[in-house]
């Protein structure tokens, strides 16, 4: 018997053969996200800074990648170019943060600086089946890593809240998912709430609004981990890499990362060490990774979900992990975090949100050894 | 659509308020605050609150007392709570980035410069923002009152201040009579009614222990 080949099945096979081995490797055909150490890669960031409005005493603060740790950040250190004045790397004493801190020549018409900076780093996962012997926190930052800080409350409706979540719980390592889980579950956007915080993590609770663009829900992670007795601290940070999963949301999508910047957490377990936590991540892929506000029994939310509560993927660098940062010889306030660069001229403090005005840009690419 | 528990607030009279103002901002702040559900495995999520700025109420203030306050206008000059002595004043805290306050600062700008603008006056706080953002903001968006700049949060914490937008109501004598947490759209006939009563009322008799706050 023959058998007819009908030209339309042939090229249907044909287009579906091409759209395959057009896909990207790593892309969703397994749905996985599952960073392993392995090799480290090294980075090389370049943050540019002019003051677009230049006039009076002008200052800028420019945070620099020296949060060391040694099995997943190396610091490279830092070069720089100013165009007067002076530029000198200063240190918090509280948490080592480091920055470079420039003061520019009063009469400078064309104000600027040029830092370059390089880091290696690898990938994250902690095994949590199987505690160790890794060291203990030390007394003192035990107390620095459980302590409120200003925006980061440990009592009254943190408190509580963190005690809602974690009663029953079986440990430590219990407690911390819990927190986690129930961040992922209580991020979806509700339209019938009233506002948003002050910028605080109890405001962000009291007003319900924990799905907004103003939620930090990485700090409130560490808040209400830290309401529970559990270390955990912020580390504020940027992307600079795509993800090797696909994921279109967990990188940096081109070398300009100026606008990349990302916090992530790290939780202190006995016998595990620092572990980081994402929950922010979850649900930037829940709200945009494509096609968008995905379900969260969407299989690339679930890889994600499951892989962010221990590890993660070494596309991202470690600023520091400072909060309250009183910046040297600032005239306006202290900054609740340094994740971006900071400048003042005679008109004031600029605004670090708007690098386009500011003006600075941030370029970052993988470097050979 | 109103939250589970909302208290109504059937029309507000000076005389009413008078009475009831301790009793009814207690139980305003406690219904106010999101309540949460114990449930197995971490269910637990705040409650949301009234919806909208067509249906949100204002409720009587939660204290009788207005930290003091002088604040930085956008170029520098300190404005004092204490100059709006003599007209019921709007206290409002907001911030740019806050998507009901974008909303409300324009129906706030319309009831500053409407009817009631002799006798009603605005302030409006901008809390923890840098001031060329908000003076960004104001260039592209102008209201019809003044801005002062919280950097710090100093003043929006002395006044209990959690949720963004927050506004509240002083009298004449800059006592606090109304708040409301959330936006409200200011065209409304009921709310310009309310701020009718506050400044109808009679004037209070002063104070053994007038208020205290911080000034910047």
């Amino acid at each position: 018997m023959t058998t007819t080949v009908n030209r339309r099945d042939v090229l249907r096979a044909g287009g579906a053969l091409a759209a395959a081995s057009a896909l990207p490797t790593g892309a969703f055909a397994e749905t996985r996200f599952e960073p392993t150490p392995g090799a480290w890669r090294r980075f090389e960031t370049v943050t540019r800074l002019e003051i677009a409005t230049p006039g009076g005493a002008m200052q800028a603060w420019v945070p620099l990648p020296a949060f060391a740790a040694p099995d997943w950040f190396r610091p490279g250190g830092s070069t720089w170019k100013t165009s007067s004045g002076t530029a000198e790397v200063k240190r918090d004493a509280k948490y080592g943060a480091e920055f470079l801190h420039v003061v520019w020549a009063d009469g400078d018409a064309a104000p600027s600086v040029e830092v370059t900076s390089r880091f290696a780093t690898r990938d994250r996962a902690v095994d949590l089946s199987k505690p160790g012997s890794t060291p203990d926190l030390s007394a003192e930052e035990r107390r620095l890593y459980t302590s409120a800080t200003d925006l980061l409350p440990v009592t009254g409706i943190v408190k509580e809240t963190s005690d809602k979540i974690t009663a029953g719980a079986t440990g430590d390592l219990d407690k911390a998912r819990r927190i986690y889980e129930w961040i992922v579950d209580n991020t979806h956007r509700d339209p019938k709430t009233r506002g948003c915080g002050i910028g605080d993590i109890a405001s962000m609770l009291r007003s319900g609004n924990l799905g907004g663009k103003c939620a930090d829900l990485n700090a409130l992670y560490v808040g209400l981990a830290r309401a529970a007795g559990l270390p955990a601290r912020d580390i504020y940070g940027l992307r600079v890499a795509p993800s090797s999963f696909g994921y279109k949301s967990l990188g940096a999508g081109s070398e300009n990362v100026t606008k990349a910047q990302h916090c992530r957490a790290e939780v202190f377990l006995t016998g595990f060490g620092w572990v980081p936590v994402d929950p922010a991540d979850v649900r930037k892929v829940v709200l945009e990774e494509p096609p968008g506000n995905l379900p969260t029994d969407d299989p690339k939310v679930a890889a994600a979900r499951k892989a962010l509560f221990g590890a993660w993927e070494a596309n991202w660098l470690a600023y520091n992990a400072a909060h309250d940062l009183v910046l040297p010889g600032a005239k306006g306030p202290k900054v609740d975090f340094l994740m971006y660069p900071q400048a003042e001229t005679a008109e004031g403090r600029l605004d670090c949100l708007d690098p386009d005005t500011f003006r600075y840009i941030i370029t970052a690419r993988a470097v050979a050894a | 659509m109103r939250a589970r528990g909302a208290p109504e607030a059937r029309g507000i009279s000076s005389n009413w308020l008078g009475r009831a103002a301790p009793y009814a901002g207690a139980l305003a702040f406690i219904l106010l605050t999101p309540t949460f559900i114990a449930a197995p495995l971490g269910a637990v999520r705040a409650e949301p609150a009234v919806a909208d700025s067509h249906s949100r109420r204002l409720m009587a203030a939660p204290s009788a007392v207005a930290p003091e306050f002088t604040l930085p206008d956008l170029s520098g000059t300190p404005l004092s709570l204490e100059a709006q002595r003599g007209h019921v004043v709007l206290v409002h805290f907001f911030a740019t980035w806050c998507e009901p306050c974008r909303e409300e600062l324009g129906s706030l700008s319309r009831l500053a410069q409407g009817p009631l603008r002799h006798r009603v006056a605005v302030v409006a706080v901008s809390v923890a923002e840098v001031p060329v953002r908000v003076r960004r903001f104001l260039d592209s968006a102008p209201v019809a009152f003044p801005v002062v700049l919280d950097s710090d949060r100093a003043v929006t914490r002395a006044w209990g201040v959690g949720t963004l937008p927050t506004t509240f109501v002083l009298d004449a004598a800059l006592r606090p009579k109304l708040f409301v947490a959330g936006s409200l759209d200011w065209a409304r006939t009921d709310l310009q009614s309310a701020l009718d009563a506050v400044g109808a009322a009679p004037p209070s008799e002063p104070s053994a222990n007038p208020p205290t706050g911080r000034n910047r």
